[in-house]
């Protein structure tokens, strides 16, 4: 790990002023990605804005409509949450599928965002639920969040604050885990709302991407079924150790009708 | 009696309360300097230039050594403890791990090329980024069924090869006969993949120089201790008298916390050059480059069948990686336990086996729990499943057909080891019981129609533990004697201190040494403590590896507990007016038999000391030392079965049960023994489904350099065991104890791959390379499918 200076602000005024003043900041929620990777020296930041002292943002709750996450609920809170439970059942089982149980009682979901790391599982839920994240100073659609690999469209000195879901008419999580890392190896946030429907995959690009054949053959048969005959191509999709572009693009076709199973159980 | 109570461990409370002192935890009067390394990023490299002058300018360092100042300071080499010897009589290419890099090539990586000395580990990282090192890239050899081929780069261009050595083991004339009248051959390819220990504590090594003293200390996460002091006698030269090397906790061991690893001998340089201790604790990415890594094994094989499914023959050719490097026990698996052991539970008439040591751009390989026996079984195995499988016959009765039967033990196999203990058919009709094997196969039978794809495994072996005897060891290649010793001292008020050989990085001896030395010494547990992992307090040992401390160190408990009763009766006698041979011992009394006399045993250990009073000749004090010679290895044997779901969509395996019937002999501590058994089946659940230590083939990159892409088994992974034991007694030692710590390692890989290949053999599957990745499987399934 590389020197820095640590900050914990008690409100978010005084957050995004340290932000602002830093040559090189970065905020610092459940740290599960960004300690690891400053201490493989593959990260730094001259200052480390530490949001937990800021409770104001540790909340889970029902807005009307829409189900609201602050930057500080932790995946374990979100997995056990009677709230999400009851509105966005997916939205539950995809935060019981974050890592382990380490990693899910310090990690946030608004964190996961930010690091826009192209193997989490967040940011299929954020597209796929078709989400909001709401800033300091603005509301970001999902659609318009992430911008490639580990970036988003964030501004320098902005923070995150929270997220807001639209309650979906019926939404659904599958997930195929790297045995390693347990991060996805592809995984599928189906949902079906108002607005239409929706199909995101993370884990299988350099970023969560949505795909519109599937979308459109659920719009109008919103079973497994209707994804019979859809092919995914695997052009673009990431090549490691633990999948190819072949079966990478399988495991789409395979976990987006497991979602969907899942959405309609 | 302690010996054979499922007694809670001992040690288990500083461990589960965070409490252990392991060797980060070592605190010292002086400041601790902290060691930080440059390595070597490429795989194959020429160094054309180090610049360290920034660095030595840089806040908190004290030194900056490299390859050059190891030169002139006219140290040596990691000497073979078991050194290769190619027994066709070339001599092995041998080439010792170097720990800096001396002559400006970098042949693997991760390889030292310079350190720095620093007041706190941040400064020795940052300075080592200040050092800057011009490489030469040059073509790597990272494939270990390549090496021999024409054109793949050398790593020791001046053998103008890769081989290191050549051996052949077997009977070969009656692998011929056998192949000729054969009714069916089954030949595959039966690589074992590479993988590493990965123990819960990284290796650390905290070196010290008493000036004042001329006195030398190492702190070292070791298994040997007194090896080490050894091989500190060749790398940095130093006297044995002058070094104390302390291995105190140690978390995890597994073979590879065996050898003289750089960054020891150069933790104590760093400390002589600065005159004050030095310290390094490697990182998990560190270790996964730099710990040994394990079998790394190109194998392909046939097996001869009669029509009635009797194993004729089999024979096999082995390319063993070795790394960049010959590590220090290396040919204990290509010389020793690898080929040794082809026979597994089966009367085998013919076995023919060629290995070839090859040399690789990689990690060196050594010994890993099991070391050399699960590839043995994997290879053997593999082949006994698809023969069974092609010629239409139950792989359970088949096995069953060619286990060695009772009344031909002991049993001299085609290799020419002697099993002198054991009876397989009887393990075989354990498991069937144990696992209702009948009922497994008509679930199969219903899942396969209902499109679930349920599979079984099975294998059965014998190990080969307990190293020594000293000469069969020396005969094998050990250049160390694989005997063991204790010393037993009872001090005057009766309570008891067990010095042993032997080091407990989990095995629990504070528990098992003591419920022994209890029971011979006829006392309470709670008056003997056992002291290990030192050489300034204990007699040079050899260690523990190879499931040989019981009967080894073990059996030297046993012997100078002996003596030590042997004296005190001598002397309580004298006090009670009777012979010696009146006397037992029970509940710390020395009774004479069939009366009331007693006298209490603190009372005679108070007297040995202390009283003029004493039979004539009768020596002060009361301490014995035994150095045990075992008179045979043992020979532990096992069959294993487990039952795997494949989900065919993803190729994602779930190991739904595994179940173990095992003879290890007499057993001290059942729930140490299932705890031996449970973690050594998870490191082969790990082999089979997840972990590869991996390379790019193309630039020879370390791709597995971290937990998130090297997998090992989560909690989660693992069933619920199924465990019994059946006991026959071995007649090498006088407890009839085998070794158990190796089991699960040996047998699960190959019962796992069975039970794979078992789930999807009617979708056209035959083979599929291990780790058994979601991935592999998934593309083995569609090949299947295309061909069919």
């Amino acid at each position: 790990m590389y020197a820095f200076n640590y900050h914990r602000p008690s409100s978010i005024a005084e957050a995004v002023k340290l932000l602002k003043a830093s040559s090189d900041g970065r905020c610092l929620a459940g740290g599960m990605s960004l300690i690891p990777t400053m201490k493989h020296r593959l990260a730094s930041a001259a200052d480390l804005i530490d949001l937990n002292g800021i409770r104001e943002l540790a909340f889970i709750r029902r807005e009307g409509d829409a189900l609201v996450i602050g930057a500080l609920a932790r995946h374990v809170e979100i997995a056990d949450s009677a709230d999400v439970k009851k509105s966005i059942p997916a939205l539950a089982a995809l935060a019981a599928s974050v890592g382990d149980p380490q990693v899910r009682n310090r990690g946030t979901f608004c964190g996961s965002l930010c690091f826009a790391d192209p193997a989490a599982d967040c940011p299929a839920g954020l597209v796929g639920l078709n989400g909001t994240v709401i800033t300091d100073k603005r509301r970001i659609a999902a659609d318009k969040f992430f911008n490639g690999l580990y970036e988003t469209t964030l501004e320098k000195g902005e923070i995150v604050t929270g997220v807001s879901f639209p309650i979906p008419e019926k939404a659904g999580w599958a997930k195929f885990a790297n045995l390693a890392s347990r991060f996805a190896i592809a995984a599928v946030m189906v949902a079906k709302t108002g607005g239409g429907v929706r199909v995101a995959v993370t884990g299988a690009k350099a970023s969560v991407f949505r795909v519109p054949e599937m979308e459109a053959a659920l719009a109008k048969n919103f079973s497994a079924a209707a994804l019979d005959g859809i092919k995914i191509s695997p052009d673009g999709m990431n090549n490691d150790l633990h999948g190819d572009p072949d079966y990478r693009a399988h495991l789409v076709s395979v976990m987006a009708k497991r979602a969907v199973q899942a959405a309609t159980a | 009696m302690y010996v054979g109570q499922p007694i809670r461990r001992r040690e288990d409370f500083r461990f589960l309360t965070g409490r252990g002192t392991f060797v980060d935890d070592v605190q010292l009067t002086q400041p601790i300097l902290h060691a930080a390394f440059v390595r070597s990023p490429h795989a194959h490299a020429r160094i054309k230039a180090i610049r360290t002058d920034a660095a030595r300018k840089m806040p908190g360092v004290h030194t900056v050594l490299t390859g050059a100042d190891w030169l002139k300071a006219g140290y040596g080499e990691a000497e073979g403890v078991w050194p290769v010897n190619d027994r066709s009589g070339k001599p092995a290419r041998t080439v010792n791990r170097p720990f800096i890099c001396v002559d400006n090539m970098v042949r693997c990586v991760g390889e030292i090329v310079a350190m720095v000395v620093a007041d706190d580990r941040h400064q020795a990282l940052d300075a080592c980024e200040a050092i800057e090192v011009d490489y030469e890239a040059l073509p790597a050899n990272v494939v270990t069924a390549k090496a021999l081929d024409k054109g793949t780069p050398l790593v020791h261009p001046k053998f103008g090869t890769n081989e290191v050595l050549e051996s052949y083991h077997g009977n070969p004339e009656v692998v011929e006969a056998g192949f000729k009248k054969a009714h069916h051959i089954t030949k595959l390819e039966v690589p074992t993949n590479r993988v590493t220990a990965s123990p819960i504590e990284p290796r650390a090594y905290m070196g010290h120089y008493d000036v004042m003293n001329d006195r030398y200390t190492v702190w070292t996460t070791a298994q040997a201790p007194h090896i080490v002091r050894q091989y500190f006698t060749k790398s940095l030269r130093i006297d044995e008298h002058k070094l104390r090397v302390i291995a105190p906790d140690v978390g995890g061991g597994f073979g590879m916390k065996l050898y003289h690893y750089p960054e020891e001998p150069l933790a104590l340089w760093g400390a002589i050059v600065t005159e004050h201790p030095v310290k390094w604790t490697g990182t998990r990415s560190e270790c996964l480059m730099g710990d040994t890594h394990a079998r790394d094994h190109y194998t392909v094989g046939e097996m001869a069948f009669d029509k009635d499914g009797k194993i004729l023959a089999m024979r096999f050719k082995t390319l063993a990686a070795f790394g960049a490097y010959e590590s220090q026990w290396q040919a204990s698996i290509t010389n020793a336990y690898h080929f040794t052991m082809l026979s597994l539970a089966y009367d085998i008439p013919g076995i023919f086996t060629e290995v070839k040591g090859v040399y690789t751009n990689c990690t060196p390989v050594d010994a890993y729990r099991g070391a050399g026996r699960p590839e043995t079984v994997y290879q053997v195995e593999r082949l006994i499943e698809n023969g069974a499988k092609e010629m239409g016959m139950d792989p359970f009765v088949l096995r069953e057909k060619n286990a060695i039967r009772p009344e031909k033990i002991p049993y001299t196999t085609a290799i020419g080891i002697t099993y002198d203990s054991g009876d397989p058919p009887e393990l075989f009709r354990k498991m069937r019981v144990l696992a209702k094997y009948d009922a497994l196969r008509e679930e199969q039978k219903k899942l396969h129609a209902q499109g679930i794809c349920m599979g079984i495994g099975i294998c059965g072996f014998f190990d080969m533990a307990g190293a020594g005897p000293v000469k069969m060891m020396n005969d094998l290649g050990a250049k160390i004697g694989c005997y063991d010793v204790a010393s037993v001292r009872v001090h005057p008020s009766g309570k008891v201190t067990v010095f042993a050989g032997s080091h407990s990085h989990g095995q629990a001896h504070a528990t098992t040494w003591t419920q022994i030395a209890a029971d011979r010494l006829g006392i309470d547990i709670e008056e003997i403590d056992l002291v290990e992992g030192d050489t300034d307090r204990v007699p040079f040992g050899i260690g523990t590896w190879g499931s040989r401390s019981l009967s080894t160190a073990g059996m030297a408990v046993v012997a100078a507990c002996d003596r030590v009763i042997e004296k005190a009766k001598k002397l309580a006698a004298h006090m009670l007016e009777c012979a010696p041979s009146d006397l037992v011992i029970e509940n710390g009394q020395f009774i004479v038999k069939g009366t009331d006399k007693k006298i209490a045993f603190a009372e005679v250990t108070n007297a040995a000391y202390h009283s003029g009073d004493r039979p004539k000749g009768l020596e002060i004090g009361l301490e014995e030392t035994a150095f045990y010679d075992p008179t045979d290895c043992t020979y532990p044997s096992a069959v294993h079965l487990c039952v795997v779901i494949v989900d065919p969509e993803t190729g994602r395996v779930t190991l739904r049960d595994y179940f173990a019937v095992d003879d290890v002999g007499r057993v001290i501590n059942p729930m140490v023994f299932e705890g031996q058994v449970h973690g050594g089946c998870a490191q082969g659940i790990g082999q089979a489904l997840m972990e590869e230590c991996a390379y790019d083939p193309s630039s020879g990159q370390y791709l597995s350099g971290t937990f998130m892409d090297y997998a090992i088994p989560h909690s989660t992974d693992i069933p619920s065991f199924g465990i019994e034991s059946h006991t026959t007694l071995t007649p090498s030692n006088p407890l009839g104890a085998k070794g158990g710590g190796e089991s699960g390692t040996i047998g699960a890989p190959a019962c796992i791959a069975n039970g794979v290949i078992d789930a999807i053999w009617h979708l056209g599957v035959r083979q599929i390379s291990q780790p058994m990745t979601p991935k592999k499987i998934w593309h083995a399934l569609q090949s299947a499918k295309a061909g069919r």
